[in-house]
């Protein structure tokens, strides 16, 4: 299986020996963070279809059978369990957990810094991975609260946000510690992101986990209104704008387009996108000056989308005019990120439309809306990311061009078509729900919507083929790398006729002398 | 354009920007409903909306638990804005008077002061749950709703909820709060199907859930009722 030179040039580290160093100082803490982020995205892709196909129980998919009376007959496999944890497990397991290692990298490349105590970010990775696993098993159950994304009990999410503490000391710490006179706009949308994270997670965990506030009645879906869609405008578009706006200028070479509207774009996202959180307030309980202000301000959101799109799109598609072949293999990730960035963002302005929302409130529409953020936008630039970072960080290149092509095209038309399909079904849902015949009846509702969540199930396992292909292709890189580490390492101990001592698993860094020997081999 | 790495830049970013959505979607919205208090009849002590059971609250957790918020809301939205009203969601019995026409409304801060944990919801893949008790009116009804959603809907997506139920031998007189169930769904001669506790309480919350009250928050004429011919 030959390495495609396309992939990365020979030798996989940084052609700048500062970047080289900064990325050997991150090296185990991101691939901590990348390795476990994607053995949470295998669990909780797995949870989702599993979820998913729930949603359409009188089918007849083979497995289907097995699943439904599964959910029927244990409280662990019912829908109301399996969604929320698949949910959490792919926001918090894939999606944050992979952002906190593109924090990382990104942070201690854009402050020309090698990181200092990469002991302190490893406690944190272990600990937060701890706290993902606790919360799951907690759902699982019974202790969630379905508090929307926020499910996980108080036990599991003091651990998670203890430990983002010990990260957020450590950020401080390298952003202190940064070289002057590198400024970045990826740094501006990382600092939103660093800080926005702590405020909403424990906002959120304090009013909302444990024990509800006595009398605080519709307060609390105001709060969770605003958790919700605060992690999403804040926190992970934020995380993946820094890495958009860090990594295609950087593998184009091409300057950003409309660069001097970054700044505009940045401070226009931050006051706007947080009031989409009252696109799940219209016609609610809630005071009217509050749900007609957001709409307001959420309306405005078109402003920053559409200036990031002309920054980001308008940078990757130049690129791939430029270099052809689509920008190369990775590349098209990114692309993929960006449009879909811009798409997230059209259908939170069609949502803050009041006529709109009224007819999309209750539909498939909200799902449309997740898998565009976490999977469409979020996912694909965190696969992106890990194409690019993990030869860099690990000097060894991805195995086989092919496997990430595969991996491309299972992903796009997987979410390209769940889009369809979901955002259509909402519509034909929302005409029945909100139709004006008294005799139309929920059950009629569900009917029409029965093909669509067929079609979404179907949608989601090809995005899930796409992910299993990436997940097996990292696994045989790693065993890969490990296996012709330690050939590398016997050999130039024969060579230098010294008794050999195997290095511990994960290939531990070879000792100096063995370079010239390693290079021999890996060629 | 500040820059929101320079010490300004960062200052505006928290103060203007975080705590402004904050203050703007929850602080000045729970100065308005923080204090919200239940209406007392002139002439009586009755208060309206009054406080659930006990039992209710209890099955507030496990309709936690098992995520039914995550297919039902419990939220009727005025007439001018979407078709809660006319699916019927927002239709109660007036029970003060037999021959007072039912009660229909939207549903308003004030219904949801009791509740400990309030579950609006956002997706309605079941049907609102706001009255749900006016559509069941028993609890036996429900139990066997929830075993086996299809006896009463051979098209419902709902899942059955069997793990809330114990089959268990019969010794002496069968129990009275037994399911009623024929068919595919009986339990086999000797033994009785009944709720577990976690069903209990569940059932004794969705039986709470009905607002055939009116409260002075209503404005304008009460909309007419559906028509259904």
């Amino acid at each position: 299986m030959a390495t495609s030179p396309t992939i990365a040039t020979q030798g996989y580290t940084s052609t700048d020996p500062e970047l080289a160093a900064i990325d050997a100082s991150v090296r185990w803490p991101v691939m901590a963070c990348f390795l476990t982020a994607v053995h949470w995205m295998v669990v909780g892709t797995f949870f989702l279809v599993y979820a998913s196909s729930l949603a359409h129980p009188q089918d007849t998919f083979p497995i289907l059978g097995l699943f439904v009376s599964l959910s029927d007959n244990f409280s662990m496999f019912t829908y109301g369990r399996i969604w929320p944890a698949a949910v959490d497990t792919l926001v918090y397991g894939w999606a944050t957990t992979g952002g906190l290692g593109l924090a990382i990298w990104i942070l201690a490349r854009t402050c020309r810094t090698p990181v200092r105590s990469p002991a302190t970010l490893m406690t944190a990775i272990v600990f937060w991975n701890l706290g993902i696993a606790t919360g799951l098993i907690g759902i699982f159950l019974g202790d969630s609260n379905s508090v929307e994304l926020l499910e996980f009990p108080a036990y599991a999410a003091w651990t998670l946000w203890l430990s983002y503490v010990l990260f957020a000391v450590w950020a401080v710490v390298t952003w202190l510690g940064r070289r002057p006179g590198h400024d970045h706009v990826a740094q501006s949308w990382l600092l939103v992101a660093l800080f926005s994270f702590p405020w909403l997670f424990g906002g959120g965990s304090v009013l909302l986990d444990g024990k509800p506030l006595a009398g605080s009645g519709v307060i609390q879906e105001l709060i969770s209104a605003w958790y919700v869609h605060g992690l999403y405008t804040l926190w992970f578009a934020p995380l993946g704008l820094a890495l958009l706006y860090y990594l295609i200028p950087k593998m184009s070479g091409l300057p950003i387009r409309y660069g001097t509207k970054t700044q505009a774009a940045f401070w226009t996202w931050i006051i706007f996108a947080p009031w989409t959180a009252v696109h799940d307030l219209v016609g609610g309980p809630f005071p009217a000056e509050t749900v007609t202000t957001g709409l307001v301000l959420s309306g405005l959101i078109f402003l920053p989308v559409a200036l990031i799109g002309m920054n980001l799109v308008g940078t990757a598609f130049a690129a791939e005019e430029k270099h052809g072949h689509h920008g190369g293999i990775v590349f098209p990730f990114l692309t993929l990120s960006a449009v879909c960035f811009v798409l997230a963002g059209i259908a939170e302005q069609i949502l803050s439309i009041r006529s709109a929302n009224e007819l999309l409130r209750f539909t498939m529409f909200r799902e449309c809306n997740f898998f565009l953020w976490l999977y469409g936008f979020f996912s694909f630039g965190l696969f992106g990311a890990i194409y690019y970072i993990v030869p860099r960080l690990l000097d060894f290149s991805w195995r086989s061009s092919a496997l990430i092509r595969a991996h491309y095209y299972f992903s796009l038309y997987g979410i390209l078509l769940v889009i369809a399909m979901v955002g259509f079904g909402s519509v034909v849902q929302g005409e029945t729900l909100e139709s004006p015949d008294p005799l139309v009846t929920i059950t009629i509702a569900d009917q029409n919507a029965l093909n669509f969540h067929i079609a979404s199930t179907v949608c989601i396992s090809l995005i899930a083929i796409g992910s299993g292909i990436f997940a097996l292709h990292l696994g045989w890189m790693l065993l890969n790398c490990i296996n012709i580490r330690v050939r590398a390492n016997r050999l130039a101990s024969e060579i230098l006729h010294e008794p050999y001592e195997p290095e511990g698993p994960a290939g531990a860094s070879p000792a100096p002398g063995t370079a010239a020997a390693k290079k021999e081999v890996a060629a | 354009m500040i820059s929101p790495l320079t010490t300004r830049g960062f200052l505006l970013l928290i103060g203007g920007v975080f705590l402004f959505t904050w203050f703007g979607l929850v602080v000045l919205p729970w100065i308005y409903l923080g204090h919200l208090a239940p209406i007392q009849d002139e002439g009586s002590s009755d208060i309206t909306p009054w406080d659930a059971s006990g039992a209710a609250h209890q099955g507030e957790h496990i309709y936690a638990a098992d995520g039914c918020v995550y297919c039902h809301t419990q939220q009727v939205r005025p007439a001018n804005s979407g078709a809660d009203i006319i699916r019927g969601w927002g239709t109660a019995k007036d029970e003060s008077d037999d021959k007072a026409p039912p009660i229909i409304r939207r549903t308003y801060p004030r219904d949801y002061i009791w509740q400990g944990q309030v579950f609006l919801g956002n997706s309605r893949e079941g049907a609102d749950l706001s009255n749900v008790a006016e559509r069941f009116t028993d609890a036996a009804s429900l139990y066997r709703y929830l075993y086996d959603p299809y006896i009463l809907n051979p098209h419902s997506s709902m899942p059955a909820y069997r793990f809330l139920f114990i089959e268990r031998k019969i010794s002496g007189l069968p129990s009275q709060d037994a399911l009623a169930l024929t068919g595919d769904d009986a339990p086999p001669a000797g033994y009785e199907i009944v709720p577990s506790d976690e069903a209990r309480s569940l059932v004794a919350y969705l039986l709470s859930l009905k607002k055939n009250y009116h409260l002075p928050d209503e404005k304008g004429p009460v909309p007419a009722p559906p028509d259904k011919s």
